[in-house]
């Protein structure tokens, strides 16, 4: 409930441009989610992905927000973030390891040839997809894996027949689960 | 982590079943609420007609802005929590400037909006509007309440959302219906509220002070810049304790006048954009700048990059994410701004006094002070300034009045030259620089410390915008005191047009009615003062009144605010500015 004192750094001065991924725990209840995207668009920033669902807590979800930017503004951006009352807890696991992946449908063209088909299910398994339907005019799969790997894998499908697709947005948790909340150290129960 | 409590507490805890509005009224009187400001529409009358029943006095404005802005008034003037009252669509889109202006100075205030019942949301009914969506951006919180039986919970934890931490304002939009429904859910303790996201304050001793009590010992040069957060923290007698143990110089924000005494020693004066030259060199010269409760933002700053030059710069405030935001920062706590002053006390010795820092600031206060208008003395040449004007108000009630400035280069006349001796009465719209402010929130300041004399100060702009307001303060006769310093021009945009825009003045010269034959339909009591010796007598007659009073000061309409930082510019190069 209550954040322990902190000194913080010095603010502006890192100036590094980069994606951040960023973990926000939250109350369910209408109107949190525009809450936490209104604050970002009246900072400018760009939404790279925004994921959210339940958690194993009755009345608690779980925000992943992809989203790039100055680690300095960022770091001002989630303190206001902190500050929201339907937000419990901000974590910036940018610059920690962590475990991130992310769903992606795709529509592809059936493979002409077996050696086509062959190179296909290479470029899905490089991504740990795998096909989920082969109607002779449609195919249809799934890629799991991390956003880097991902964007390989579609770059790969575009000389594939990739047709359209959907992705679902990065979902993370850091790979210490003794990582605290926010870069700075708070934590509230 | 502990699960989220439960959206409503013990069932067998029931209370006499009473209607939605019943309920929002008994939790007023719960939270010590004695005034509100309102305006009554279709989907609140529901309070209305059971108003009656609780000692709850209705002020009934002319306007909802009005009513918000009295109700910042009232919280600003008290320590309490100001309260406003509308109805759905318009009333309550009127409240957004006065919620945005509460929000940016940090004033918590509790709004209460109506709306169209539960089954015709979202369908575009009569007088419906999404005023949560609205309020949203300019709220410390806003929520629908969508259950009677949510009422009792939502009003108390609004109370509590709006003054905990760094306090701000909260609305509250009920559906008709809900007002209409019983519920015998009682009101909450403290205890029962379900608030796990509220961030509150570490309280008790703030460790990192040890960081600071080193910078202080090593410092040749430091200076306290403080801000609105010592007042919030009621936290102004520690300042002084603090100074005095010091020996530091004490500067001041806008919102920061009343920390300490202006005639006091240890006093540097109002800093920033139209601040004085001689606590603005302290800025520039110091080695180390202490900012205690304030923004650093940019009336203050100027370019960022050429702020403070030559010192380590410290920022205490209760809200972390201001830390950083601005200014470069050596030393960041996040801590409640009495917390940190009690911290220090306990760890500094008492320092000798800072001879030869405090002879510089006395020497370029002489040099300041002499070029300012009114150092330089048009008023004896038989010109009516401004900056005379504010003086003899101040003389005239001791510096004890409650002044409420609106905004503009009215603003900054009464915060240069009033001559503030105690906390809690400036009262400005310093963050959104919102028009208007002056009248009402003068309004709402005189109920909740009518103890004190109250005085707005404003253009002829700022008061055409919510003069609708007198009809307010002649219906229940409070004692507002308005010095409208009339220039016939929006004088600050003026200003600007001059030094910035080549004199290409557009819109800037301001056709107004006659204020005192305004005031005769109005039945206020009203003087014209055109020379400076009318000045003293027109204040004496003006105090004398039960109720409000006007006076229409006719200033020399060429006066500029100088000193003056330009957009873009910093501290060290202000245009100091012709004084005629």
């Amino acid at each position: 409930m209550t954040a322990p004192r902190q000194t913080l750094p010095a603010g502006d001065a890192d100036a590094v441009h980069r994606r951040h991924v960023v973990s926000a725990l939250v109350v369910d209840r209408p109107g949190t989610l525009n809450r936490v995207s209104g604050l970002l668009r009246a900072r400018s920033f760009n939404i790279e992905s925004l994921t959210v669902g339940t958690t194993h807590e009755a009345g608690k979800s779980r925000m992943t927000i992809a989203i790039r930017g100055d680690d300095g503004h960022l770091r001002q951006v989630l303190a206001q973030l902190e500050r929201l009352i339907e937000v419990l807890e901000v974590t910036d696991l940018t610059s920690v390891p962590r475990i991130e992946l992310e769903l992606v449908l795709v529509e592809l063209d059936p493979p002409p040839t077996p050696s086509e088909e062959l190179a296909l299910r290479g470029i899905l398994a490089s991504a740990g997809g795998e096909t989920l339907s082969t109607d002779p005019d449609l195919w249809r799969a799934r890629l799991t894996a991390t956003p880097d790997v991902i964007d390989h894998a579609l770059e790969s499908l575009r000389g594939h027949g990739l047709r359209s697709l959907v992705r679902a947005g990065a979902v993370a948790m850091a790979a210490d689960p003794t990582t605290p909340s926010n870069e700075n150290g708070a934590t509230r129960a | 982590m502990t699960a989220l409590p439960q959206p409503v507490s013990d069932p067998t805890a029931t209370v006499a079943p009473r209607i939605g509005a019943r309920a929002v009224c008994e939790a007023l009187v719960r939270e010590g609420v004695t005034t509100i400001f309102g305006y009554p529409g279709g989907t609140v009358l529901p309070i209305y007609d059971v108003l009656r029943e609780f000692p709850l006095r209705h002020i009934l404005v002319r306007h909802e802005q009005g009513g918000a802005h009295a109700a910042d008034g009232f919280s600003r003037a008290t320590g309490g929590v100001g309260v406003a009252i509308a109805t759905s669509g318009p009333g309550a889109i009127n409240l957004v400037t006065g919620l945005a202006t509460a929000m940016m100075d940090s004033v918590p205030m509790v709004a209460i909006t109506g709306n169209v019942p539960r089954a015709l949301l979202g369908k575009d009914a009569f007088q419906e509007t999404d005023i949560v969506g609205i309020a949203l951006p300019v709220t410390k919180y806003a929520t629908v309440v969508m259950d009677p039986d949510e009422v009792p919970y939502a009003v108390a934890e609004a109370f509590e959302i709006a003054r905990s931490g760094r306090p701000g304002p909260v609305l509250l939009d009920f559906p008709k219906d809900v007002l209409q429904l019983e519920t015998s859910v009682p009101y909450p303790e403290p205890y029962q509220l379900r608030l796990p996201g509220l961030l509150r304050p570490t309280r008790g001793d703030v460790p990192e002070t040890d960081d600071l009590a080193e910078m202080i010992a090593s410092a040749e040069r430091p200076l306290i810049l403080s801000g609105h957060g010592v007042q919030i923290a009621g936290a102004v007698e520690l300042l002084l304790q603090v100074a005095l143990r010091s020996e530091i110089p004490v500067a001041h924000t806008l919102l920061g006048i009343g920390n300490m005494d202006e005639t006091h020693r240890l006093s540097a004066g109002y800093a920033g954009m139209h601040g004085w030259m001689h606590v603005n060199k302290m800025i520039q010269k110091c080695d180390l700048l202490i900012g205690i409760g304030c923004r650093y933002d940019d009336r203050i700053t100027g370019k960022t990059s050429t702020f403070a030059p030559n010192a380590r710069i410290v920022h205490v405030d209760v809200d972390r994410s201001e830390i950083g935001k601005n200014v470069r920062t050596d030393l960041g706590i996040v801590a409640d701004a009495g917390d940190l002053l009690a911290a220090l006390l306990r760890r500094l010795p008492q320092s000798e006094p800072r001879t030869a820092w405090m002879d510089q600031l006395a020497a370029w206060r002489e040099v300041s002070e002499a070029r300012s208008w009114h150092g330089s003395g048009a008023w004896r040449e038989g010109r009516l300034t401004a900056d005379y004007v504010v003086d003899q108000i101040g003389d005239a009630t001791d510096h004890q009045a409650t002044l409420v400035s609106d905004v503009g280069q009215n603003q900054m006349w009464a915060a240069r030259y009033f001559g503030f001796r105690h906390p809690y009465r400036h009262l400005s719209s310093g963050g959104l620089g919102t028009m208007g402010y002056a009248v009402p929130a003068a309004m709402g300041a005189a109920l909740g410390a009518p103890e004190r004399e109250t005085w707005a100060i404003c253009g002829d702009g700022g008061f055409q915008m919510t003069m609708q307001e007198l009809a307010t303060l002649v219906q229940d006769q409070i004692p507002v005191r308005i010095a409208v310093l009339n220039n016939h021009r929006l004088g600050m945009i003026r200003q600007w047009q001059e030094i910035i825009y080549d004199e290409n003045y557009h819109s800037a010269e301001l056709l107004g009615p006659d204020l005192v034959r305004l005031c005769e339909a109005y039945g206020i009591p009203a003087w014209r003062a055109t020379r400076p010796d009318e000045v003293a007598g027109v204040i004496a007659e003006a105090r004398k009144a039960p109720g409000p009073a006007l006076i229409d000061f006719h200033l020399d309409e060429a006066q500029n605010v100088y000193p003056m930082m330009l957009p873009g510019k910093g501290l060290s190069d202000m245009v100091e500015g012709a004084s005629e």
